[in-house]
């Protein structure tokens, strides 16, 4: 029985570990995007505090800036809901209030619905960790670049980047070893991750241990994470 | 001709005037040192120079080039100004080492993104040209055993020294050093003024916003007096620092003397 629990669970680990890379994969980069997006300075009626006929409160539309509105209202709605009622309204919603359910049915469409929940929800927390990690690294280090005649992305690329990731690493280890926990809310749409298939048994065999089990695979996969994390860490200590 | 014309700058922040019809002059080979209290401008002068700050008004020639011209947007485009600002040299009060770079490696950093990006402003120069220049002046420095350490590793007047070399190898036509030994224990300005002081000797064109009186008495050839953005007294440094005209800077001076 241990032996047919724990392949079983190896297949339900899969589609955890799958999920988990995915959602890294696209939320990695995605964060990025909302971070420069919520720190974006663009004002485009800027002028009106220069024009003389605006009335008082149009003049207060000159230190509106859109972009950073739009990002940071997304950012405040996913971090200010649970990720489950989100798994569930991007799931369902379309169906339900659209009549058109766009994941396709079956197994394929929920694991593509919570992908794309948990790539929404994860960027919207990496935004504000690499926020955090761009705006830690000195205006010096820039102004230093700059009148070493270096361009922007040189500056990016050479100066400001290595110092930044060095920042963020502790709080993006935090945020991914949350990660491999939520992966186990995907249940709730019926996705068979590890939870899943360690509850499956407690139905058909009446057994509450494999239930107790998926523990261990938790523990073993963020143990691993972990000592990367550790690694990255050691690799990234030879400055301060 | 003088190497540096500065003719009329002007600088607000919102509605605060931080300086007021700034002009003076710079001759080829001479040290000007910019003494003043702290909110004077002194700060704010020397980066309009590096174009950290753009001035709202006034011009900046070197060598009689406009480098700038409030009145002249085209002089005022990020490649241009990346270009031009390569006249200039600038040492930090707070260093700003790059961290994650060797000492050498933050003298050669600059030099060799130049080489690399292929434009011809600057004399194109192969790699092992750069780093020979950058271990000649860190030994200049004296620092030539400290090439591979990390700015962490070194004390701050050996970081401030690192600078000093890499605002060098830029090989600028004006040094500028915005209160160099601020930052530093009292026990370590000396070895980072002594560095200044013996490039003054090589007649380095530079600038210097600095509180040490002594130091800028001894080594500037002219000095300006700034108060409230604006420039109170300028002539040769121990005519204004040993026989002040004017009542503020004779006002400013004592407290420096008493102490």
């Amino acid at each position: 029985m241990f032996w047919t629990v724990t392949n079983a669970m190896l297949e339900g680990m899969g589609t955890t570990v799958e999920l988990f890379a995915l959602t890294l994969l696209f939320s990695l980069p995605l964060g990025l995007l909302v971070a420069f997006g919520s720190m974006s300075k663009w004002a485009p009626f800027r002028f009106l505090a220069q024009v003389s006929w605006a009335l008082q409160w149009l003049k207060k539309l000159s230190y509106l800036r859109p972009i950073k509105l739009i990002v940071d209202v997304i950012v405040w709605v996913i971090r200010g809901t649970p990720l489950m009622l989100q798994l569930m309204i991007i799931y369902f919603g379309p169906g339900l209030i659209l009549d058109n359910n766009i994941w396709g049915s079956g197994n394929s469409g929920r694991f593509i619905a919570t992908v794309a929940a948990f790539v929404l929800n994860y960027s919207c927390y990496f935004s504000v960790i690499y926020r955090g990690g761009i705006e830690g690294v000195p205006v010096g280090q820039r102004e230093a670049g700059q009148v070493l005649g270096m361009t922007k992305s040189q500056i990016f690329f050479k100066v400001t980047l290595l110092q930044m990731i060095k920042r963020i690493v502790p709080p993006m280890s935090n945020e991914i070893i949350t990660l491999v926990k939520d992966t186990s809310l995907a249940r709730i749409i019926a996705v068979s991750e590890l939870i899943k298939v360690g509850e499956s048994f407690m139905k058909s065999d009446g057994l509450i241990w494999p239930l107790f089990y998926t523990g261990v695979y938790y523990l073993i996969f963020v143990g691993i994470l972990t000592l990367l994390f550790g690694y990255i860490e050691r690799k990234l200590s030879y400055f301060r | 001709m003088a190497v540096l014309q500065v003719q009329n700058i002007e600088k607000h922040f919102g509605r605060v005037q931080v300086l007021q019809d700034i002009s003076f002059d710079l001759e080829e080979g001479q040290t000007l040192a910019i003494i003043g209290s702290s909110g004077s401008g002194k700060t704010t002068l020397l980066r309009c120079l590096n174009f950290l700050e753009s001035p709202d008004g006034g011009k900046i020639s070197v060598h009689g080039e406009t480098l700038f011209d409030a009145a002249d947007p085209a002089t005022q485009r990020e490649k241009e100004v990346r270009k031009k600002r390569l006249h200039f040299g600038m040492v930090f009060q707070s260093f700003n080492l790059f961290p994650q770079y060797t000492a050498l490696k933050n003298v050669m950093l600059a030099p060799e993104l130049l080489a690399k990006s292929g434009t011809d402003y600057n004399k194109k120069e192969s790699s092992v040209e750069i780093e020979t220049r950058a271990r000649q002046l860190l030994k200049q420095m004296g620092l030539a055993d400290r090439a591979d350490h990390y700015p962490h590793q070194l004390s701050g007047g050996q970081q401030q020294r690192v600078a000093i070399a890499r605002a060098l190898a830029m090989k600028p036509d004006i040094m500028c050093f915005d209160e160099p030994t601020s930052a530093l224990d009292p026990e370590l300005t000396g070895e980072v003024l002594k560095v200044i002081r013996s490039l003054a000797e090589q007649k380095t064109t530079m600038i210097i916003v600095t509180h040490e009186m002594a130091f800028a008495r001894d080594v500037a050839d002219q000095v300006i007096f700034m108060d409230q953005g604006v420039i109170v007294e300028q002539g040769s440094a121990r005519e204004v620092i040993e026989n002040p005209k004017e009542e503020r800077t004779r006002k400013f001076l004592s407290r420096y003397s008493e102490s």
